[in-house]
């Protein structure tokens, strides 16, 4: 996954309005008056929102002129996740060989022998 | 499909103030020697990478501003290199280090800043390490509490504007 996309995925996700709004797009599509509703917000200021969100490849929205629905796109998301995962996975996989390594250093010095 | 929702349910309903991934691990040794082992490149390269990868590069700059570049080669002789700036060093306690991997041609990916605090937990020492997923300044501003590494990054975001004026 290429770096301008993590980081154009993470930008969008920086700000609760946004997760807030993709929150939302979970149970469905929903237009941007709907997505309006639950903030303070006029709709300007949630359509540069959705602007970010659109450009980060996170929602599609509609082509009909009038009602403009957005649409979640999942994917981005996904490969976000799975990037995050992987993280996690090098720094547990890491951890078990600092124990090990730690652990096998000091029974060195205390008793001269190896553990295994 | 139904797993990309998923996935992206979990990414986005995760109800946290601060987005980070932390992982903690509790090592039977004391704190001075935990610290060590990931400050001394002899240390470092014998545990740094899943099981079975071996450390052919490691190059360490141990101090704020510092940079590291490590090679790690896995089992199927695949070289993975990755590279970061220390922002602290702080003996026992903490390291602050942003980190990201290499693609092929030597670009460096998304950076991620790493956080790792060593506590004292009798004679046993507690790890714990955040990985701050956003950096922007955007993301600075929401989350201010405390984040004082990412206001580092802040200010040394605003510095080539202020030197400009000067």
């Amino acid at each position: 996954m290429s770096s301008d996309r993590l980081n154009r995925t993470f930008a969008a996700l920086a700000d609760p309005t946004r997760r807030a709004i993709l929150a939302r797009l979970l149970s469905g599509e929903a237009s941007v008056t709907e997505l309006a509703e639950p903030f303070a917000m006029s709709l300007p200021g949630i359509s540069k929102h959705l602007k970010v969100l659109e450009r980060a490849g996170l929602i599609v929205r509609g082509r009909e002129a009038q009602w403009r629905p957005c649409r979640l796109e999942p994917r981005p998301l996904k490969d976000a996740a799975d990037w995050l995962e992987h993280y996690r996975r090098f720094w547990e996989a890491s951890f078990d060989r600092l124990e090990a390594y730690l652990k096998d250093l000091q029974g060195k010095g205390k008793q001269r022998g190896r553990r295994h | 499909m139904g797993a990309d929702i998923d996935a992206a349910a979990d990414i986005v309903a995760a109800d946290t103030t601060d987005r980070q991934l932390v992982v903690t691990r509790v090592i039977d040794a004391p704190r001075p020697l935990v610290f060590r082992a990931w400050i001394e490149p002899d240390h470092v390269a014998r545990w740094w990478g899943p099981q079975g990868f071996t450390t052919t590069f490691c190059d360490m700059d141990i101090r704020p501003g510092g940079k590291f570049r490590f090679c790690m080669r896995s089992p199927e002789g695949t070289d993975h290199w990755k590279r970061g700036i220390y922002r602290e060093i702080i003996a026992p306690e903490r390291i602050v280090f942003t980190f990201a991997w290499e693609d092929a041609a030597g670009n460096p990916g998304h950076e991620l800043l790493t956080t790792v605090t060593f506590a004292e937990q009798g004679t046993r020492t507690k790890l714990t390490l955040h990985q701050a997923i956003f950096q922007t300044v955007e993301a600075c501003n929401d989350h201010h509490r405390g984040w004082t590494s990412c206001m580092e990054r802040f200010a040394e975001y605003m510095t080539p504007a202020q030197a400009r004026k000067a």
